[in-house]
């Protein structure tokens, strides 16, 4: 008997379903939650870090007017007041040092933290979406949301927000230092700031098309060095080396003028801003140093403004490249919240929750689906009794309804009318989290995930299982044997970087993974097609014995994995044409059953005949 | 950009490699058809790093001579001269952008063509010895690592040096007893900054390879789901994958906050300095050794020094990895193709004629056996079928006929001599193939056929598709034969993609035809299409093929069953089934199998009927 643990949602810090928002800034802000007030404190940080700086240039000051100027010492000689404003630069540099560093940190804390709940919060959801979600989306592009799209949110955390708060700190607390100083000077030193901004922002959104530009022929050149190298084969039979070098010769060159004109813009952008912000500050420094001159401003005013007025100028210029960038992290908040919308499958939810394993009794009465497009029936009235322990196999063609058929039985799609009772109760009032408990499934082409042997038949077993059960079900799925000719035995990575198993070999690990399980209900995807006539017998075998006291449906393609079966179900265009034994359906001489049976007998004669006629 | 490329780069970007004389020479003669360009850059990388030292001194200028003289005219004089070094340096600045950054694109561009072409003239057996993502990596990512370096590396690493000296220069003119005071933590503040960097990457790279373990789970997550929900796997699964967001979050957080400290470090030692100068500096004014507007130039100097020496942190730090790049690239460039044209090699006018294989063994480098003394003798026009395990060695025969790879020992004669004493490509050029996996190109369907001979017009593209059977299906498609295929022919069902490779090889009008048949069943529609192509395909040219389909087999003049790199039995179908040997076996497995396969798709009943009368017919 299987002991039900409960399946519970894991402990994730946080949902963010709420975060869908209408509007993007506040969909953003919400992420945020439990992480604004680092974020807050990051921008303090970054503010407290710009004023100490801001105060290195007013020391500067008071050291040339005060100090030097009218001699007004701290303490009581020039000496004294030097070592003190000199510690006193120092104290600045570690404060404005000290705080930047705090800034990043904490700034880095919330991105970095924000990120990794995400992808914790998407992997957990993509996993509870439905069968359906899964069966039309396709990976490669889920992927690229869950990879790319997330980092271009954590960007938008970690450089994006943050740098526009810099670059506006950074302006205001200057202007405001400058103006402090002398207001006419502050005014005149950023006259050309608006232009700048306005033509930053243009250049940016130029250059970022320029960029996609060029990312996309670097992405056809990929495509044909890839194309070129896995097909090498090709090229060398049919002797194209030379049309391949000029077909990449002209990728390559394409490439080389998208970058060209790439940097031609950036070689434009750059040199022509510095003329225009060199000639703002220069403007300012022979303002203010005709103020000097007439006694406007102190010369230690002017030392301080040459200092401020760089950090107050140049920052600019890279606003425009963050605005612009942060419509980057905008799209991907989209992306991912049209991911994040999509409704999850519950899978507790049901009212009837039994405390033991099913005892397997499945009723089908007048059942009938169809997908949510409505389109047509998959499946139409099908009735049928499959008692504890029985086998009940189904056989008919390619889209006959088999597959549909077994894939209500988990929930993984959902009946559309008649009904299912387990155990004399409706399918609908099982959790889905119960039913799967007590349903194991052997595909054809089964998938086993990239760990060892060992992992990938304890995977799904919810709990730690000692080494000999492990063999026991490798044993009994006539496996064992095969896994201790591999180098490293039940620890042998599977898949890639590991041993490239056969479809028989795959066949088998999965019957040893479901026979850990133990399951109440069995599914079996019985078609073994592409394995030698030894395998097929030792897979025949473990089947056997994994069906012992099981309900079990076997998806059939051969009338052999038929005959013995307790019922058997005959499927065409999603209805049941024919339901009885072996022995029965053979007497409906009209029937489908019987067709099929007597290709089957009709191939052996052929085989017969065709050996014949080679003697 | 696949995962497996990703990986490799990660592993490949740990070795680093030290500078050696030979290879610094071979990375610097990447410039050298290019030098003027370098030159170019260089000069103005200078005069730009050179203005902005001297922009400091002319405010020193100001102050002192202007603000302190009361000198207005003065004032307008230095800055009309502080002007037009404005628009002197912005001329340099958009020269050295455009100079530098275009050479960049250059030589990755002069790279990727050399290893390209070079990849072209590689024999197969060095495709079989490198990952196809490690090819990859070597053309797109290290040459793009070696062309920074040679561009970017150079340009900061020249402003930064120019940017010091200058500097240092100008305060060695302001005073030079303080100046020489600054210079002592110049090196102090670099090794900070490199023992920063080294640190920095340590993270990112960790960081990075969590990151692809992550895209791994999604991936597999994705893939799986049908298990994953199946066995209930959920809540499991999101522990596991918490364990490697958690690896990549303390990489990330390590790496962003030791970035975050690098900057301040390096500042407070300058303000360390400053301190210094400002108590020292006003200790000389007092004493009439040294000006405010001095003091104010030693302090922007050294506030400013903190980035050239954070570029040449960096540009350190990255060389090693560039340079190891180089090494890759130019070890790939140097090795020579195994196969490849004898001095004295002798066009082969024709291929049909009697082709033998005399005792040939073959191995890999391991030294381990594929083929052993296989000798075989087929006359011209022949078509032989291999049969057998996979492993056993059928592919390795054709690969020689091709000759892909060459005989470990012994000789492989067409028309009585000894084929290497051919010219390579005219031998290729006379082979039709047809592979297993039908291989097409991102194009159109016209575009892939017309790769078996790109001087065919239309009407002889489409005759030929028409004589494969491909050109039915080709006009159902919507654009018909302008149709696009998508990359690596995605686009089509394997069928499909089988069908136009077979136009493709009638194209090319081969003397001798080799076919890897598909196992993966297809349609009975395409199948019958497909053994038609064949057939037209076979006839009056030799033929080896590596057969699956009973009908194939059935109607080779030869058929060879391979095992264990050497041939187990041979002789015509009726012979070979009176052995009751192994192929035998394989037969009736086979047979059994194929007829199954058609009658289990019971609605297409009809359809069977006929395979199996045509199937009985053709015996």
């Amino acid at each position: 008997m299987t002991t039900l643990q409960p399946a519970h949602e894991p402990a994730l810090t946080f949902d963010f379903r709420p975060t869908l928002q209408a509007n993007r800034l506040k969909g953003l802000w919400l992420m945020m939650s439990d992480y604004r007030l680092s974020y807050i404190a990051a921008a303090i940080a970054l503010a407290i870090s710009a004023l100490s700086k801001t105060y290195t240039y007013i020391l500067l000051r008071f050291f040339a007017d005060d100090v030097l100027g009218q001699k007004k010492y701290i303490g009581d000689s020039l000496t004294s007041s030097l070592i003190w404003i000199g510690l006193g630069f120092i104290g600045l540099a570690a404060f404005e040092g000290t705080f930047s560093f705090l800034s990043g940190r904490l700034a880095a804390y919330t991105a970095e933290g924000i990120t990794r709940r995400l992808r914790d919060f998407l992997f957990d959801h993509i996993q509870r979406l439905s069968f359906s979600y899964h069966a039309t989306t396709p990976t490669g592009d889920l992927i690229e949301r869950v990879t790319s799209d997330v980092d271009a949110l954590r960007r938008f955390f970690a450089e994006q927000a943050i740098g526009v708060g810099r670059i506006i700190l950074l302006f205001v607390i200057n202007f405001v230092a400058i103006y402090n100083l002398n207001a006419e000077l502050a005014w005149i030193s950023i006259v050309t700031i608006p232009l700048i901004l306005v033509v930053s922002i243009w250049f940016f959104k130029k250059v970022t098309k320029a960029y996609e530009d060029y990312q996309a022929q670097e992405a056809i050149l990929s495509t044909t060095l890839q194309e070129n190298l896995t097909g090498v084969r090709v090229v060398k039979a049919f002797a194209r080396q030379d049309y391949e070098k000029s077909k990449f010769e002209k990728d390559n060159w394409g490439k080389y003028l998208k970058g060209k004109i790439l940097l031609f813009m950036h070689s434009m952008f750059w040199p022509l801003s510095d003329i225009v912000l060199g000639f703002q500050m220069l403007f300012g420094f022979v303002y203010g140093a005709n103020m000097a001159i007439r006694g406007e401003i102190s010369i230690g005013t002017y030392i301080a403004y040459l200092g401020l007025v760089v950090w107050l100028i140049f920052p600019i210029r890279n606003l425009g490249r963050i605005i612009v960038s942060t419509s980057t992290g905008m799209v991907s908040y989209s992306r991912l919240m049209e991911v994040v919308k999509q409704q999850r499958e519950p899978l507790l939810d049901g009212r009837h929750q039994p405390e033991g394993a099913a005892r397997g009794d499945l009723l089908f009465e007048d059942v009938s689906f169809m997908y949510s497009d409505g389109k047509s029936d998959v499946l139409k009235n099908v009735s049928f009794h499959a008692k504890p322990g029985q086998a009940i196999a189904l056989l008919g063609s390619t889209g006959s309804g088999k597959t549909s058929l077994v894939n209500l039985l988990p929930r993984f799609h959902e009946y559309t009318g008649g009904r299912v009772l387990l155990d004399g109760v409706e399918l609908k009032d099982y959790s889905r989290a119960y039913l799967r408990k007590q349903i194991g499934i052997v595909e054809q082409e089964p998938f086993l995930f990239s760990r060892s042997i060992r992992e990938n038949i304890m995977y799904g077993v919810g709990r730690d299982v000692p080494m000999e059960e492990v063999e026991r079900a490798a044993k009994a799925a006539a496996v064992h044997d095969v896994i201790l000719t591999f180098p490293d035995g039940y620890d042998t990575l599977v898949g890639e970087k590991g041993v490239t198993l056969s479809g028989g070999q795959k066949q088998r690990v999965a019957i040893a993974r479901t026979l850990l399980k133990n399951p109440r209900i069995l599914i079996l995807d019985d078609s073994t097609s592409s394995v030698d006539t030894e395998t097929e017998a030792e897979i025949r075998e473990a089947l056997n014995g994994l069906m012992q006291n099981r309900t079990t449906f076997i998806i059939a393609h051969r009338i052999q994995s038929v005959m013995i079966a307790d019922l058997i179900l005959v499927l065409d265009k999603g209805e049941v044409v024919q339901m009885g034994t072996h022995a029965e359906l053979l007497k409906d001489e009209a029937g489908m059953y019987r067709r099929i049976y007597d290709i089957q007998t009709k191939i052996d004669v052929e085989l017969e005949i065709e050996i014949a006629r080679a003697n | 950009m696949s995962e497996d490329t990703e990986l490799i780069e990660i592993e490949e970007e740990e070795f680093t490699s030290q500078l050696t004389t030979p290879v610094l020479k071979r990375i610097g003669g990447l410039l050298k058809p290019h030098w003027k360009w370098v030159l170019g850059f260089f000069i103005n990388i200078a005069i730009v790093s050179g203005l902005d030292a001297y922009f400091t001194f002319l405010n020193k200028q100001i102050i002192d001579q202007g603000i302190m003289l009361k000198d207005s005219a003065r004032v307008m004089q230095i800055a009309t001269i502080y002007g037009s070094f404005i628009l002197l340096q912005a001329a340099a600045v958009f020269t050295f952008i455009y100079l530098a950054g275009v050479l960049g694109e250059r030589i990755q561009y002069d790279l990727r063509k050399m290893l390209f072409n070079h990849l072209q003239d590689l024999s197969l057996s060095y495709y079989s010895n490198n990952a196809v993502g490690r090819l990859i990596a070597r053309v797109t990512s290290d040459t793009g690592r070696v062309s920074d370096l040679l561009t970017w590396g150079i340009v900061d690493s020249t402003w930064a040096v120019m940017n010091i000296t200058s500097s240092t220069i100008f305060m060695l003119i302001i005073n030079w007893k303080l100046a020489l005071i600054v210079l002592t933590i110049i090196p102090v503040m670099m090794i900070i900054a490199v023992e920063f960097r080294k640190r920095i990457l340590e993270q990112f790279r960790i960081s990075r390879r969590a990151n692809s373990k992550i895209t791994g789970a999604f991936n597999e997550n994705f893939q799986g789901t049908r298990v994953v929900k199946a066995l209930g796997r959920e809540d499991e699964n999101t522990r596991e994958f918490q364990g490697l967001t958690s690896k990549m979050y303390h990489a990330s957080y390590r790496a962003a906050w030791l970035s975050a400290l690098f900057l301040p470090t390096v500042q407070m030692i300058a303000a360390l300095a400053l301190g210094f100068i400002v108590g020292y500096g006003g200790l000389q004014i007092n004493l009439g050794l040294m000006t405010i507007g001095g003091i104010q130039a030693f302090v922007s100097y050294l506030t400013f020094m903190m980035w050239p020496i954070q570029d040449l942190a960096r540009v350190y730090s990255e060389m090693q990895h560039s340079i190891a790049s180089a090494e890759r690239i130019f070890k790939l460039v140097d090795t020579p193709p195994e196969v490849h044209n004898r001095p004295d090699a002798v066009e082969a006018k024709t291929l049909l004629g009697e082709i033998e294989f005399e005792h040939v063994d073959f191995f890999y480098e391991d030294r381990k056996s594929v083929l052993t003394d296989f000798s075989l003798k087929v006359k011209a026009g022949e078509t032989i079928a291999l049969v057998g395990p996979t492993g056993g060695g059928k592919s390795t025969i054709v690969n020689l006929l091709c000759r892909f790879y060459e005989p470990s020992k012994g000789v492989i004669r067409i028309n009585g001599l000894d084929y290497m004493d051919y010219k390579l490509e005219s031998i290729h050029n006379k082979i039709g193939i047809v592979l297993q996996t039908p291989h097409l190109f991102s194009g159109t369907v016209r575009e892939n056929i017309r790769y078996g001979n790109l001087s065919a017009d239309d009407a002889q593209v489409e005759e030929a598709a028409k004589i494969a059977g491909a050109h039915d299906f080709i006009v159902t498609l919507e654009k018909g034969y302008e149709q696009g295929v998508g990359e690596s022919g995605n686009l089509l069902s394997v069928g499909q993609k089988q069908l136009i490779s077979l136009a493709r090889a009638v194209l090319a009008r081969p003397e001798l035809f080799i076919m890897d048949e598909a196992t993966s069943s297809v349609d009975t529609l395409t199948e019958a299409l497909i053994q038609r192509g064949m057939d037209a395909l076979m006839k009056g040219r030799t033929s080896f093929v590596i057969a699956h389909r009973l009908s194939t087999i059935r109607r080779a003049d030869r058929i060879l069953v391979i095992e264990n790199g050497q041939i187990a039995e041979q002789g015509s179908h009726a012979e070979l089934l009176k052995l009751r040997g192994h192929y035998y076996r394989l037969y009736t497995q086979q047979f059994r199998h194929q007829l199954e396969v058609a009658y289990g798709v019971v609605e297409e009943e009809g359809e069977k009927e006929k395979v199996i009368s045509e199937a009985v017919a053709a015996d």
